[in-house]
């Protein structure tokens, strides 16, 4: 079946492959905004403006969701669960890649922050906290950020080790549903969220989903 | 193999009849036989841009039946191996066809005794014009570098698209199942064909991907003619891009054609462009299309690889 415009993936959308390098990332970024930006010719009378703001803002999504090694792992794990990509995909990938002789300065604070985080974690024995704190089916922002309070990390401390954007984490437990990120990623970052807690991930996808719809 | 092309673009201007002319030269001169059709009824104007005075028959001899076949009226030109179906005596009422004379003149089309049917179209999107490009399953869409050429060119395609489908559901007898759904979005000035074709599917998984495939089918090629130096040399492949993800996955660019001014001077002299300046930008252009149609270019590229 033809796939719509629309359903396109950041891949599909920038027409790369799925191991294309972040030279190529960056070219068909390049590529894509000028077929699509204010002025060109090619979609002049294609899109009304508002169109046009969101295919521009999709497309500057996918730049800096596959620009970023992290965020585009954490990407590349929903496009596999949702069954859009071959599950080879992120071993392939790491195939290409040279083996790293040292870690990166980038991957040591990472490192740090996760280290520190689990010491919180075990100091506070969050187990029963969570336990108590993260009962019924139902899970919102607001819980998420008791529990993280309570044990206390810093909204920072998630950022370092996740690499969602503050902003998008405040939005998460504010409930701001309209500055939330779409779906998909919505859910990448609450993994990621609930894995940097060390709190169930599935438990906390579900729960969240199910509060803000 | 007998090939069909048909030459649209929804901008009258856009070059449609010197693209036509020029590409039935060329494969003549490469040793095809070849039939141009002018379809653009009404305001026919090949023989010009082939240098010839007014024709006594054409299209009008085989619809009042002054002659049994459709190939016997086909006119010699000053090219050998180059023949042509001129309309230039179909009034402005045959612009208004009648139905049953329409299918007769399309079905008498596809079996032309020629290797290359070239037909040459109308500026706009009516029914009539439709349903002559769609006689092919190659189609050529010419546009020039202007916005509103362009945005008539996407308009066209649209059309297209949509006429193709209400005839194969026609065909199908599915027609008066999907009107008024299919009615409903062409008047919202539907956004992409796969609108069209997802109501089929979602009705009907079986039988919408088979007009999913009946579109596919279908060939496409842009072609970007009066180019000139200062438009963007990324364009066609641009649009091509843009049309194969916004309306269907049929596209692909031929290529541009250069601008040059003598083009007029030729069809004012009545001369043949391509003889009289064969070495311009434009014919060598045009030359590389012929190329590219005829396989050629393939060929000398895997004699490349070989090497
Ligand atoms: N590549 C070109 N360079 C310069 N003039 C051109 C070119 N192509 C077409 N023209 C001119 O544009 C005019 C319209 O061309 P025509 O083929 O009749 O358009 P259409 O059939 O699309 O209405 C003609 O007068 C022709 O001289
Ligand atoms: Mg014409």
């Amino acid at each position: 079946m033809i796939k719509k415009f629309e359903d396109f993936n950041y891949y599909e959308l920038l027409r790369i492959s799925y191991n294309a390098s972040s030279f190529e990332v960056r070219q068909a970024y390049k590529h894509m905004l000028a077929i699509y930006e204010e002025n060109s010719l090619a979609t002049y009378s294609l899109f009304t403006e508002d169109e046009r703001k969101l295919i521009l803002s999709k497309i500057e999504d996918a730049f800096m969701i596959l620009i970023d090694d992290e965020k585009r792992k954490a990407y590349d794990n929903d496009l596999v669960n949702a069954g859009e990509a071959p599950d080879n995909l992120l071993t392939a990938r790491e195939k290409k890649k040279a083996i790293p002789i040292y870690q990166t300065s980038k991957a040591r604070a990472n490192n740090n922050s996760l280290a520190r985080i689990k010491k919180k974690i075990r100091e506070k024995e969050a187990g029963d906290l969570t336990a108590t704190m993260l009962r019924g089916d139902q899970i919102s922002g607001k819980d998420l950020k008791n529990v993280r309070e309570s044990l206390g990390i810093e909204l920072e401390e998630i950022f370092q080790v996740t690499k969602i954007s503050p902003t998008a984490l405040a939005a998460i437990e504010k409930d701001d549903v309209a500055n939330l990120p779409p779906k998909i990623y919505l859910i990448s970052f609450l993994k990621a969220y609930a894995e940097a807690l060390q709190l169930d991930p599935r438990q906390i996808v579900e729960g969240y989903i199910k509060n803000i719809s | 193999m007998r090939r069909i092309y048909s030459i649209g673009g929804g901008k009258g201007g856009s070059g449609k009849s010197f693209i036509a002319a020029s590409l039935g030269i060329l494969l003549a001169k490469h040793g095809k036989r070849v039939v141009l059709v002018d379809l653009d009824l009404g305001a026919s104007n090949l023989h010009t841009l082939l240098g010839m005075q007014i024709p006594e028959k054409g299209l009008d001899s085989y619809v009042d039946k002054t002659a049994s076949h459709l190939g016997d009226v086909a006119l010699t030109t000053t090219v050998p191996n180059l023949y042509l179906i001129s309309s230039t005596r179909c009034s402005l009422e045959i612009a208004n066809l009648f139905y049953a004379q329409k299918l007769k003149i399309i079905s008498a089309i596809k079996t032309l005794p020629f290797d290359y049917i070239l037909l040459d179209l109308g500026p706009g999107t009516n029914f009539n014009t439709l349903d002559f490009f769609l006689i092919a399953r190659e189609g050529f869409f010419v546009t020039t570098p202007e916005p509103t050429a362009i945005e008539n060119t996407f308009i066209f395609m649209k059309s297209v698209y949509l006429r193709k489908l209400k005839l194969s559901l026609k065909e199908a007898n599915l027609w008066h199942t999907y009107q008024e759904e299919i009615a409903k979005l062409s008047r919202g000035a539907f956004k992409s064909p796969l609108d069209l074709i997802n109501i089929l599917i979602a009705r009907d998984p079986e039988k919408g991907r088979v007009f999913e495939e009946l579109l596919s089918n279908l060939e496409f090629r842009l072609i970007l003619n009066k180019f000139r130096g200062q438009v963007n040399e990324n364009l066609g492949e641009q649009l091509v891009e843009v049309c194969n993800r916004h309306l269907y996955p049929s596209f692909s660019f031929l290529g541009n054609v250069s601008y040059d001014n003598r083009v007029y001077e030729s069809v004012l002299a009545r001369n043949i462009f391509i003889n009289k300046y064969p070495y311009t930008k434009t014919v060598s252009n045009l030359q590389n299309m012929v190329r590219n149609l005829t396989g050629e270019q393939q060929e000398s590229l895997r004699v490349k690889v070989q090497q």
